[in-house]
């Protein structure tokens, strides 16, 4: 029903969309800014939900999603908590290399509440990388941007020769096994 | 300016020290102090009001003075509550203490006074925690202070923090012969439990190799075996171990994460503003340093400001250095002040008698200390080198606190210092590969890249096994998702990262030639599996960059020129090991359309070929059994590549002649369908796409009014005029190459040749 699928529908010619999905709207939006402001030569779709289900009624009009990323915050126990119910209600073939994790706060060692083994086990649990980034300075948000546009480009299908199930087991650690 | 402030607006002045004032009380235990500071700031109001009216031009200089005499002259238990005149005076020290500092005097008034038990419980610690020196400490206030703990009129409280606060600013004291002097007193407080933790630390802080007397091993032993293993005893009992290996039999962790728990915490951040205001302007200042001049304590400057004095500073001043002769011959007759040390001769006069800083932290940027911690080969040295290196590091690490640029600057300031201290003692310190293990899985690959880059081409040659899971996931995880520049700048590193570990066997090799060092604890064989592993690696990512960055000539230049390391490892470095490069790698640079990666190709190819043959010959001399064979595989690969390589460029015969299972042989039929004309040649070296221009230009020259570009002019004796045309325009690697591995039959003919298989 209102699974999110990754490939029940036909991919759009020469673009590529990304779902972020995160209970800090704030810093949301900051992200997609900056993923706009980065030069591409295709089209990018972002779209933003603090989680999942997506709502149904507009399924028809929503374009394929090629990534979905997930922002977690170490200080709120909340966020994580979200993005675990969320997980349930996407297909799993999107774990085939088209889910990645956006670790936030991760500096301020004092202020955590979610422990880092939960977030790894999560990353392992669901065969997806973990990024972390501090979203709030300005550089390490550009650069952030710029990883998550290489890994959608390669999600979407732009790199020859590259599947995002390729990608993903480069990017699996072997620590977690 | 703060004066004339104060005239204007006494409410606005007054209600930003109120806020300074209660962030400052939060981490105090006392009950109720926000109505107190309340009632003193009315109090200070009106005060404040009628001064300002009264006399314009006087200074808050004055209320400090007042609050001092007043502080002095306390003989008997004055209470807090009700004491209006004592919070008036409590506010004021505050204030100016976190903004400014204390001069040495008012330190000394202060301490004497917090800890002479006249006072409540929360004034001595409020006072404690304000003693921030705006220079420098007095020893003799030290040694006061301590003379009253003996006394006994302290509370246990008072006494922790100020053993916290004497290990916080250590640094700050300017002379340290007297409390060296001290040391047995501060040893006999071992026995309380709660002071136990913070006695060891400056125990460790003041511990010289003189300290380490048996009795005392025997009284931490007895320690350790009733408390358990602490980290704060084994700390001491390392360091005991490190000057006195003799005295200290029972065997002690190798590693510890982390042997005390922080002191300067309450503190900090108030030292740091004071550092930043006497700093003035410059933002990227030195780390870790109080940056004000002082002429009159050769100590403190050392201990500040990374840098040795000028000679100017301590030649004019024959009282100081009477007081210097005292002090030494008080507990150290021999030792030559580190700070007259100005020239590499006075170092080789004075090598005999030399001590090292006790902000170990400050030889990093004296060379001559350097070159000193070089030969005297001690390990203690590395001990509190490592020790406090490792926790300012983490300390001090940027992505752990945000947004911040100054601290941004001053922590890559930092690095660049332990980088360039690397490089000069030529030895990663484990230290550094701590930290970079523990921060690299949360690195951004962002905040300072280059210094963290280049930390980790010195990481020391360890197991590989252990470097995999803590440097080589993560940074493939960056590596993958990062920029093309990124990418080249991990490779450029893990490049520098092979040298090392390369000239750190050849060193071991010289070394073991010399009977008296004892021989090297890695295997042979650990280093070259350690090695492999990380030429595996680099091969392993190189491939996959090349895949997503669509072969980029940038990229495969720094990936060609890592393998131009590998392809010497066994003549230039004498380790017998050669690792040809993945076909992911190869055929990407033998068939790029540059001429630079073709170059640089064919010159790894005669290198290979030059250390195979040299790999041959000593097996075939030597008739022994050795230890290290290059296995078959080695050679066959490097068959394989050289067959394709001729076929490529020189005998047109790539798509058949190739043997390789991931080259580039192809199916006549195949090859037929493709409907271009003369395949056979379209990659020798006159239609090699990297090489047309070339082929062009010489066209151009040799047939001026030609101008339909007829390729196949160029054969026969023209070949060889193109070729000599080729070498001329740099293709240096090209030449060696065909020199060395195409057997040319004779001179005109450019079909018949073959490789040589060696």
């Amino acid at each position: 029903m209102s699974l999110v699928r990754p490939f029940d529908k036909l991919p759009t010619l020469n673009s590529a969309v990304i779902l972020l999905v995160g209970t800090d709207e704030r810093r949301q939006q900051q992200l997609a800014e900056a993923i706009l402001k980065e030069k591409k030569n295709f089209k990018i779709n972002i779209h933003v939900a603090t989680s999942l289900p997506l709502p149904a009624e507009r399924d028809h009009v929503r374009p394929r999603i090629d990534l979905i990323a997930f922002m977690i915050n170490m200080q709120s126990k909340h966020s994580l908590r979200n993005v675990e119910a969320s997980l349930s209600h996407i297909d799993a073939n999107f774990f085939l290399g088209k889910v990645c994790f956006l670790i936030t706060g991760v500096g301020r060692m004092n202020h955590c509440s979610v422990e880092m083994n939960a977030v790894r086990k999560l990353g392992n649990l669901y065969c997806s990388p973990v990024l972390f980034c501090e979203l709030d300075s300005e550089g390490i948000r550009v650069a952030t941007a710029q990883r998550l546009l290489r890994m959608l480009q390669i999600c979407a299908g732009h790199v020859p020769g590259v599947s995002a199930l390729f990608f993903s087991s480069l990017m699996k650690s072997s620590i977690d096994e | 300016m703060q004066q004339r402030e104060n005239a204007k607006n006494p409410k606005q002045t007054l209600q930003v020290r109120h806020s300074s004032f209660s962030a400052w009380q939060i981490g105090e235990r006392t009950t109720g102090p926000k109505t107190l500071d309340l009632k003193s700031a009315q109090k200070h109001e009106k005060e404040k009001q009628q001064s300002a009216s009264d006399q314009a031009g006087n200074s808050t200089q004055d209320h400090l003075e007042q609050a001092l005499t007043y502080f002095e002259r306390v003989k008997d238990y004055i209470p807090l509550k009700k004491n209006e005149v004592l919070q008036k005076h409590l506010a004021t020290v505050e204030n100016i203490a976190l903004q400014r500092g204390l001069s040495p005097e008012g330190l000394d008034v202060l301490l004497n006074v917090a800890l002479s038990g006249h006072l409540a419980d929360t004034v001595n610690s409020r006072i404690l925690k304000c003693l921030i020196p705006a220079s420098v400490i007095a020893e003799s206030s030290v040694v006061s202070a301590v003379s009253w703990l003996c006394v006994g009129k302290c509370s246990g409280s008072t006494q922790l923090l100020f053993l916290r606060w004497l290990i916080a600013m250590f640094d700050f004291i300017d002379h340290k012969e007297k409390l060296h002097a001290l040391y047995g007193f501060f040893f006999c407080s071992l026995q309380d439990e709660k002071l136990c933790p913070y006695v060891c630390h400056l125990l460790y802080l003041l511990t010289r190799r003189e300290s380490v007397k048996p009795f005392r091993v025997r009284r931490l032993v007895d320690l350790q075996a009733k408390m358990g293993m602490q980290p704060h005893l084994q700390a001491l009992l390392s360091l005991y171990k490190l000057f006195c290996p003799e005295l200290v039999s029972i065997t002690l962790p190798a590693k510890m994460k982390t042997y005390f728990k922080n002191s300067e915490s309450l503190w900090k951040a108030a030292i740091n503003t004071i550092r930043r205001r006497n700093q003035g302007t410059s933002p990227t200042s030195q780390q870790l340093i109080l940056g004000t001049c002082h002429p009159q304590s050769r100590k403190r400057k050392w201990n500040t400001q990374l840098i040795l004095p000028a000679c100017s500073t301590n030649t004019n001043n024959p009282t100081r250095s009477k007081e210097i002769n005292h002090a030494d011959i008080l507990s150290h007759s021999e030792s030559f002040p580190v700070e007259q040390l100005h020239t590499f001769s006075q170092l080789l006069q004075n090598l005999h008698r030399l001590e090292f800083p006790s902000q170990m932290g400050s030889v990093l940027r004296n060379s001559l200390l350097l070159h000193y911690i070089n030969c005297v080969k001690d390990e203690s040295i590395y001990l509190r080198l490592y020790y406090w290196m490792g926790q300012t590091l983490q300390e001090e690490c940027t992505w752990y606190k945000l947004d911040n640029q100054q601290y941004e600057e001053e922590f890559k300031d930092f690095l660049d210092i332990v980088y360039k201290t690397e490089c000069f003692l030529q030895e990663g310190f484990s230290s550094c590969e701590e930290f970079l293990y523990k921060s690299l899985p949360l690195w951004d690959g962002f905040c300072c890249r280059p210094q963290i880059l280049r930390l980790v081409s010195w990481i020391p040659l360890s197991s590989f096994s252990e470097m995999k899971p803590h440097l080589c996931e993560p940074l493939a995880q960056l590596f993958f998702t990062s920029s093309l520049y990124f990418k080249c700048s991990v490779l450029e590193s893990l490049k520098e990262l092979l040298q090392n570990w390369l000239n750190w066997h050849v060193m071991q090799l010289d070394m073991e030639s010399d009977p008296k060092i004892s021989p090297l604890n890695t295997t042979l064989s650990g280093l070259v599996n350690s090695v492999a592993e990380l030429i595996h690696f680099v091969g392993w990512i190189s491939t996959v960059a090349l895949r997503l960055e669509n072969n980029a000539t940038f990229l495969l230049y720094f990936i060609l020129d890592f393998y131009e390391t590998v392809c010497d490892v066994y003549l230039k470095y004498n380790l017998p090991l050669l690792l040809m490069p993945p076909p992911g790698v190869f055929y990407p640079a033998l068939l790029s359309m540059d001429s630079v990666s073709l170059n640089q190709l064919c010159y790894i190819m005669y290198r290979y070929r030059t250390n195979l043959v040299a790999a041959k010959e000593n097996e075939l001399i030597k008739k022994t059994i050795l230890q290290f064979k290059f296995s078959s595989q080695t050679y066959q690969e490097y068959n394989q590549y050289i067959m394709a390589m001729v076929g490529c460029l020189w005998t047109s015969s790539a798509f058949q002649k190739d043997i390789h299972p991931q080259g580039i042989r192809l199916d006549p039929e195949v090859l037929k369908k493709t409907r271009v004309q003369e395949v056979r040649n379209s990659f020798n070296i006159v239609h090699h796409p990297a090489l047309t221009g070339y082929a062009i230009l010489f066209l151009q020259q040799a047939w001026p009014k030609d101008k339909t570009l007829n390729f196949n002019l160029i054969k026969g004796r023209r070949w060889n005029w193109y070729l000599e045309y080729l070498y001329m325009q740099g293709l240096q690697g090209l030449k060696l190459f065909i020199e060395s591995s195409i057997n040319r039959v004779s001179q005109v003919s450019q079909t018949k040749s073959g490789n040589v298989q060696v």
